[in-house]
């Protein structure tokens, strides 16, 4: 699904990623987490494109195929989806117009036909029914006004309604309330199957324990520096990231 | 003489009727004064240069269509400016009728700064007072066109009554195919409690395009406008809304569009002449191409209005390193209990939102129409009814 090699990225000309390896199975759900300002939000906008954001070495396969080069909205097309830890706000853009622009605008690039409004507008409202938000969100403009916890789920239900294949979560548990925590939590676990791959970025275990991750890595300092089950989070929880130094002493 | 009033006030055939004092005061008066020019400090942006390589001419063009606005409403044609008064057809409660005498007489438009009104008093042709008189359940559309090979100038003159207490819509469908001068003169009047949404969806071709609008707003009474300018040759709007007694609320909320060829030039401003009145104001400018955008707002609260509240906001998003932007907000506040605050940016499309966007899987150029089209319509989303709205919306979206 994801194999990332030796990643070098750069950000005005700071390195930021200093040779990160990572690969990843579909079906897999992986979580990753580290101190502040070790550079997960980097690796997630590096997957998803971001302008400014410059491989200087290594590699990115998606699908075995190589990313790099590509544009944010074909590597979307693809079936990639990034879930931002500050999602953007986008005034005068209806929220529904422009899930419904997402989604047909993916379409067209893989062949597929526009889909129709009314099934379209069903499984919206499933899907924020079921992350308890209400349906009045669909008629304000994306994210403008929302509470911090409001955006959250609205990534979740974008996620949703996009179904990629491989969806990179970076923090949506952060500023979540414990009952929304557990809505979101479902949310990705009825995505969950045994293609759908996820790169979950959390400070904290307590979403983990919902989600039942594969692999738990560490990243710091730009590189992947510890992997191991889902235990490793608990001794993270525990501990905190000060053995990372003595390991490296 | 300059060559523009040369070529505006010059030789001209005017009806005989009993108006011809009148004109002859306002044409004293731009004599005497002349037209702005660059030194005027109020029109220093407009290009009236544009104008002096005019040649109108009288003869008259074809009227043009007005697309269907898709909802139900009162339609009145203007075309090429004037009103064709035969076969009316008025709902109850609406009333058309000759402008009075007294209302010309007291005219007074001051020096130069006023030319353009001077000049539509001196060439004063057809003037209409509009009463509505009781609450209308659709919308007044006042289509104001100029067909393909329009080329004469035009100074049509309109006065809007609201009754006390009513409350209407009036719409200002102002489409130019032309290559001519309409120069309008407006005077609103809101009597106590009455409610006017106003809006103004302009944009065109080549003519030039000059009005002077002012409203008063007595007690209790609301007046609110929302404006969609898609820009035209050269668009001057003067707009002036007095809130002359206790409760008197005024809102302009306006989104002009400029490309290449285009310039629009709103001068708005807010007197708070009393205590206890509210105002409030959002204005946006687009510009894309080599377009020039000129806002000025000012919010004036006079000597003795105290407890009055007001709020200005702009903001401005530039597309092309030719186009120009001038917005200048002015707060003037001489009483005290006074809440105000006025803001203005200039930006460009943002870069995360731009990211965002395409991350979500709509490419590049539709993610810039999008956010486009997100910055211009927010100030157009508290239009009502919603059936108005969403025509404006979608004129927007065609403009884009
Ligand atoms: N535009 C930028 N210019 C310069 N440095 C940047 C820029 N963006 C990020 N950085 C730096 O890159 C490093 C990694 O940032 P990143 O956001 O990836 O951290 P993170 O691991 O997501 O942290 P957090 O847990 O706080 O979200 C930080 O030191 C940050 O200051
Ligand atoms: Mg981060």
């Amino acid at each position: 699904m994801l194999r990332i090699s030796n990643l070098h990225v750069t950000i005005d000309d700071k390195p930021i990623l200093k040779g990160l390896n990572l690969e990843m199975g579909p079906g897999e759900l992986h979580a990753i987490m580290g101190p502040n300002g070790s550079g997960k939000s980097t690796l997630g906008y590096a997957l998803a494109g971001r302008e400014g954001y410059e491989i200087t070495d290594g590699s990115v396969e998606f699908e075995g195929q190589d990313i790099a080069e590509m544009e944010p909205e074909e590597r979307a097309a693809a079936g990639l989806f990034l879930a931002f830890q500050y999602p953007v706000e986008i005034p005068g853009v209806n929220n529904a117009y422009f899930l419904r622009a997402a989604l047909n605008a993916q379409r067209k690039v893989r062949g597929e036909e526009e889909v129709d409004s009314m099934s379209f507008l069903k499984e919206v409202r499933e899907s924020l029914k079921s992350l308890r938000m209400d349906e009045s969100l669909l008629k304000r403009a994306v994210n403008e006004g929302f509470s911090g916890g409001e955006k959250k789920r609205n990534e979740i239900v974008q996620m949703a309604v996009l179904k990629p294949k491989l969806a990179i979560l970076d923090e949506t548990d952060s500023g979540l309330d414990i009952d929304a925590l557990k809505l979101v939590a479902e949310g990705i676990n009825r995505l969950r199957d045994d293609k759908r791959s996820f790169m979950v970025i959390t400070h904290y275990q307590r979403l983990l324990e919902y989600l039942e991750p594969d692999h738990v890595h560490v990243l710091s300092d730009g590189r992947i520096v510890e992997s191991g089950g889902k235990e490793l989070a608990g001794r993270l929880e525990r501990e905190g990231y000060a053995f990372l130094e003595e390991a490296e002493a | 003489m300059s060559a523009l009033l040369e070529r505006l006030a010059g030789e001209q055939q005017l009806p005989t009727d009993d108006f011809g004092d009148i004109r002859r005061r306002a044409q004293a008066a731009l004599m005497q004064h002349g037209f702005p020019d660059l030194k005027t400090e109020d029109w220093k942006y407009t290009p009236l240069k544009l104008l002096e390589k005019r040649e109108f001419s009288a003869e008259q063009a074809a009227s043009s269509a007005l697309r269907e606005p898709g909802f139900k409403a009162v339609v009145l044609h203007f075309d090429n400016g004037l009103l064709n008064l035969d076969d009316l057809d008025l709902p109850a409660g609406l009333r058309i009728e000759p402008i009075g005498r007294e209302s010309l007489e007291r005219a007074d438009y001051g020096d130069r700064a006023g030319a353009f009104a001077w000049l539509n008093l001196a060439r004063f042709e057809q003037g209409l007072r509009l009463v509505i008189e009781s609450d209308q359940d659709r919308p007044l559309v006042l289509a104001l066109t100029t067909a393909e090979g329009f080329a004469a100038d035009v100074h049509p003159r309109l006065e809007v009554e609201v009754a006390e207490g009513v409350s209407a819509t009036l719409i200002d469908y102002q489409y130019d195919a032309g290559a001519g001068l309409v120069n309008r003169v407006t005077d609103v009047e809101l009597a106590r409690g009455a409610r006017l949404n106003h809006v103004i969806r302009r944009g065109g071709g080549d003519s030039a395009w000059i009005e002077r609008t002012v409203v008063n707003v007595n007690d209790e009474a609301d007046y609110r406008v929302h404006v969609l300018d898609c820009g035209g040759r050269l668009t001057r709007q003067d707009l002036r809304v007095h809130l002359l007694a206790e409760g008197a609320n005024g809102e302009i909320d306006g989104i002009g569009l400029v490309d290449t060829r285009q310039h629009i030039d709103y001068h708005t401003a807010i007197e708070h002449k009393v205590g206890h009145t509210n105002s409030r104001e959002s204005f946006r400018l687009l510009g894309d191409g080599s377009g020039v955008g000129v806002f000025n707002g000012r919010i004036h609260i006079h000597k003795g209005a105290d407890d009055s509240h007001s709020d200005l906001e702009t903001a401005n998003l530039l597309l092309s390193e030719h186009a120009r932007i001038n917005t200048k907000p002015e707060l003037e506040i001489y009483a005290e209990e006074v809440t105000a605050s006025h803001g203005a940016t200039i930006g460009q499309l943002d870069d995360d939102a731009m990211f965002y966007l395409r991350s979500r899987g709509i490419p590049a150029d539709a993610a810039g129409a999008l956010l486009k089209y997100g910055f211009a319509a927010a100030p157009l989303e508290g239009t009502e009814p919603v059936e108005v709205k969403d025509w404006l919306l979608e004129e927007l979206q065609r403009a884009l």
